[in-house]
């Protein structure tokens, strides 16, 4: 069995059961014309009643659009009575091809699925082969929206009591994508709103700064973000209820206070330097143990030479002088007795932490000390005055210790910290949803600032003036171009392929004309440019077959649209699209007859040369 | 009973029951043996001894007076009836029977020629654009275009002037050759870029983007005179507001329209037509009125075609079974699955 149905194999099954007139949708405009190659192949014709009827509404067609009396295909539609449509296709053929379905002279219609919204005809029957689309390169599945679009051709008010959806698989294909999109509602629209260079130009040309914040809360973006904001502050008022049952307690703000309380009392150990616990006696000593003193231990005498602590030692440390010059190191504790008696001793920074003289001095006074000393009268106080602690006097400054609510904050503390932190993210939410807008204006005016178009006080330079005029996609490349006088004296041709080679954002391949010099290097002053202004708007694609082949139809009126169209392999819709969306940025920058007339003229120059042949029959 | 008779009675009961009575008493109780259950259902048991108790007679009682405890939660259902319910019970199967190709192709055909009568929602959409704004939001091909089309008569006859906007030049086209034929070439015209074709006339076909770009030139000062007179607005194609490139577009046209034109807004089915009029409420003169509806004038039917020829209706029921995807037909369940099986490389799965 083939992946997918052969389209005459597919006309005719809908045919037997009376399902014609069809929209078949494919994938690609290959697959539309190839499958209606096949039916040429399969050497199918009409009645000659049939062919008559189309060829007469052919006529009338041709009459206003005389452009597709030559077309190719119009012996085989007249001939099979099925006819493609897709995007590669002249406007003018569409038309007539529109108008026979219409009419209802056609059996089939192949279109590509791309352009669902573009088909603007009904039928008996949608055929859906594929449940994906192509969007910029890659394919995506067909939105609920999309499939309803889709199978909403089906059904002609008036001509039918029923439409008709018919799926038929091909590779890939994922039923379930079709049957929700058939069952499920639409998708909801969502706002796409971005701030444009014209647009700035243009509101502040009209409205003073001060209002444009009111302007902006009018878009639809805006209406979006405050309902989302609405969402977010019920569950504000939520989290507010759930708050409730912690309340009330005696200080108003209890999380924060409690936190930094707990705070306060979680970290004060490492917050402060450790505090050595030592016994009062030992406390009360500690001042007379300075240097030059006469100190007692179990065995022998000393004198102490400095009092220091240390970070290994649980004490207060002291370095002492003992008989025989010797210094020894040793903690407070061991000093047994302390004598009243004290020798001149001024302490110097190094070992022996004495001049040699003192320390000489001092090792024969030591030889020299009577055998017997008064002891020194050392009141140890009793209950010991607490010293002064840091901590201890700022977790006294809370009034959580002694406050009647402490328990329950203490309980509830976690809890309630949680809901707060939530309630706080969203209160920074709403407030960042509602000054987004505002904050992507003033990021658009400070560019704005920078090149010169509006001053300081948002004011239009005589630059913004006529750059606001300049309304299309890479507004700002079009106008820096102009300032940098790149198109100054360069004539119409030129400049109608640069532009075409801005507005043509399409990446299908093409192969082109031999490019000219003068637009080659035109080519590359304009890419260097937008690659400059790349971090203030996404550079065009400045594709150069694009603009090699509207400078050609711009420079050689007698070049005829077959000709054009040989010269490159895009299709013949492709090209006219290009031309009409050149047509589209000429007229722009037609409009700056003021300020830059030759410029201007040379604009519309290129206009009426461009509105030849196909591209004069429609407006 | 005294401690000692609890026990023994406990002992006396399968583990199975002890367990069922641990169950919210001893925490893990799962991991205990008999033994170890009995001392820790005693030791709990000392909370509330009467009612622990009362708990161990029932369960005694009921193991007693019939089936076991295991099945007596489902008792007197047929075999396999529960296996049904559990999984989607949104999405169950109806048990009438699948819908026949040949009632499904029953109807077709061409109605015998009818006068035109208005829809319901085009009578009130057509009523309320003569006072509001209007946001209309109907399936494809439910006769927008006539609505749009009456509601420019009637603003033309009050010698207010029309602009029609479509998002493509494609449609402003054809569009400009459908009202050329209503209304006579001279009072239609179309303005592209560079072009006016009966710039004067009081119904006007543009791009979305020209009447943008004469909204801004009205507003700087350049005032176009036509803008005063303006009397209705109408945008084609509204779900155009949710284009990633071109959408901007749109709501700029809604912004800066004058206030005493009035809006109609014509958009194919979308999911929340109710927030757009509320907020061209929010920033009009007037409140928006919004018409919509779901139902197609003429009705749809799903089709699965096979490759090999056979056509099958999709769904079970004639229609389409809205918000149900699930009720495919069986016929074209059983094909579709037999399409994927054959052309998918062996061992690969979808989804």
């Amino acid at each position: 069995m083939p992946p997918s149905i052969h389209p005459v194999d597919l006309i005719s099954a809908l045919r037997q059961k009376h399902l014609t007139p069809a929209i078949v949708f494919l994938t690609s405009r290959r697959a539309c014309d190839e499958a209606m190659e096949a039916f040429d192949h399969a050497n199918f014709v009409l009645p000659s009643v049939r062919q008559d009827a189309i060829a007469k509404a052919l006529e009338r067609v041709m009459a206003q659009h005389p452009s597709i009396a030559e077309h190719p295909l119009i012996p085989i539609v007249q001939r099979i009575g099925v006819a493609a449509h897709h995007a590669g296709h002249l406007p003018t053929w569409k038309i007539a091809v529109e108008e026979l379905m219409r009419q209802g002279h056609l059996d089939a219609v192949f279109a590509t699925t791309t352009l669902a919204a573009g088909v603007d005809f009904p039928a008996r029957t949608v055929v859906i082969t594929q449940s994906s689309i192509r969007k910029s390169r890659d394919f995506t599945d067909l939105t609920a929206g999309e499939v309803q679009q889709i199978a909403g051709r089906a059904g002609r008010r008036g001509k039918d009591h029923v439409g008709f959806a018919v799926i038929t698989p091909s590779p890939y294909i994922d039923l379930s994508v079709l049957t929700k999109g058939l069952t499920g509602q639409p998708e909801a629209i969502d706002s796409q709103f971005t701030i444009s260079y014209p647009m700035v130009l243009n509101l502040l040309k009209a409205h003073p700064h001060e209002h444009i914040q009111g302007i902006l809360a009018k878009s639809f973006a805006q209406f979006q973000l405050n309902q989302r904001a609405e969402v977010l502050e019920q569950k504000l008022d939520a989290l507010h209820i759930k708050m409730e049952p912690f309340g009330p307690r005696v200080c108003t703000d209890w999380i924060t206070q409690w936190h930094t309380f707990d705070h306060a009392r979680r970290h004060r150990h490492t917050r402060h330097p450790t505090y050595r616990t030592e016994p009062p006696e030992i406390a009360a000593r500690l001042p007379f143990l300075t240097p030059g003193r006469v100190v007692g231990f179990s065995r022998g005498r000393g004198i102490v030479l400095r009092q220091y602590r240390s970070k290994g030692q649980r004490n207060s440390m002291l370095t002492v002088l003992r008989l025989e010059s010797a210094v020894t190191e040793c903690p407070v504790t061991s000093v047994k007795e302390v004598y009243d008696r004290t020798y001149d001793c001024p302490e110097t920074s190094a070992y022996p932490w004495c001049s040699t003289d003192t320390f000489d001095r001092l090792s024969h006074q030591l030889d020299e000390l009577p055998l017997r000393l008064p002891l020194l009268p050392i009141l140890v106080s009793t209950d010991g005055e607490p010293l002064p602690d840091a901590v201890v006097q700022s977790l006294e400054d809370f009034p959580c210790p002694t406050c009647s609510s402490r328990s329950a904050c203490q309980k509830d503390f976690l809890t309630a910290s949680r809901l707060r932190q939530e309630q706080q993210r969203h209160t920074k939410s709403i407030q960042a949803l509602r000054t987004s807008l505002w904050h992507r204006f003033q990021e658009r005016v400070e560019v704005l600032q920078k090149f010169g178009y509006l001053t300081l006080t948002t004011q239009l330079t005589a630059e913004g003036e006529w750059a606001r005029l300049i309304r299309i996609d890479h507004s700002l490349l079009i106008t820096e171009l102009i300032r940098a006088e790149a198109f100054t004296g360069a004539d119409p041709s030129l400049l109608a392929g640069i532009l075409a080679s801005l507005a043509h954002d399409d990446d299908r391949p093409g192969a082109f004309p031999r490019i000219t010099p003068g637009l080659s290097s035109l080519l590359g002053q304009v890419r260097k440019l937008a690659e400059s202004l790349s971090p203030y708007e996404d550079p065009p694609l400045l594709r150069a077959d694009v603009a090699a082949l509207v400078e050609r139809w711009v420079a050689d009126p007698s070049l005829t649209w077959i000709g054009l169209c040989r010269l490159t392999t895009m299709a013949e819709g492709d090209i006219y699209r290009l031309l009409a969306r050149t047509l589209e940025y000429l007229s722009q920058v037609q409009t700056l007859k003021t300020t830059h007339p030759g410029l201007a003229e040379s604009a519309a120059h290129a206009i009426t040369l461009i509105r030849r042949g196909v591209l004069e029959e429609l407006p | 009973m005294t401690t000692d008779e609890l026990e023994k009675l406990l002992a006396q009961q399968p583990v199975a029951v002890l367990h069922r009575l641990a169950r919210g008493r001893v925490q893990r109780h799962f991991r205990a043996g008999k033994r170890r259950l009995i001392e820790l259902l005693l030791q709990h048991s000392s909370q509330n001894r009467a009612g622990f108790e009362s708990d161990l007679l029932t369960l005694i009682g009921e193991r007693q007076s019939g089936p076991t405890p295991g099945s007596s939660r489902r008792p007197g259902a047929p075999p396999g009836a529960h296996k049904h319910v559990a999984p989607r019970s949104s999405d169950t199967e109806p048990s009438d029977p699948p819908v026949s190709l040949t009632e499904w192709l029953q109807g077709l055909g061409v109605p015998a020629p009818q006068p035109f009568v208005q829809d319901p929602w085009q009578v009130e959409a057509l009523a309320a654009v003569s006072e509001t704004d209007v946001v209309i939001s109907v399936p494809t091909g439910s006769g927008k275009t006539y609505v749009a089309i009456e509601a420019a008569r009637r603003a033309m006859e009050d010698n207010r002037s029309v602009i029609y906007t479509s998002p493509l030049k494609a449609l402003s086209n054809t569009k400009y050759a459908e009202f050329s034929k209503i209304f006579g070439p001279d009072k239609v015209g179309i303005l592209t870029g560079d072009r006016q074709e009966n710039g004067q006339a009081p119904l006007l076909v543009m791009t979305t983007e020209i009447l943008r770009n004469l909204l801004y030139d009205a507003a700087s000062g350049e005032i176009d005179v036509r803008l005063d007179t303006l009397g209705l607005v109408i945008l084609d194609e509204s779900q155009y507001l949710a284009d990633p490139e071109r959408g901007v577009v749109w709501e700029e046209t809604i912004i800066f329209c004058p206030s005493q034109a009035r809006l109609l807004l014509l958009s194919a089915s979308i999911g929340n037509p109710q927030d757009i009029a509320d907020w061209l409420t929010s920033i009009r003169a007037t409140p928006c009125r919004l018409v919509r509806h779901s139902k197609r004038t003429v009705p749809l039917r799903a089709g699965y075609l096979h490759p090999n020829g056979r056509l099958t209706p999709l769904f079970r029921t004639l229609g389409i079974p809205q918000g149900h995807p699930g009720h495919l037909h069986p016929e074209a369940k059983h094909l579709f699955i037999e399409y994927e099986e054959e052309t998918l490389p062996s061992g690969r799965a979808r989804r």
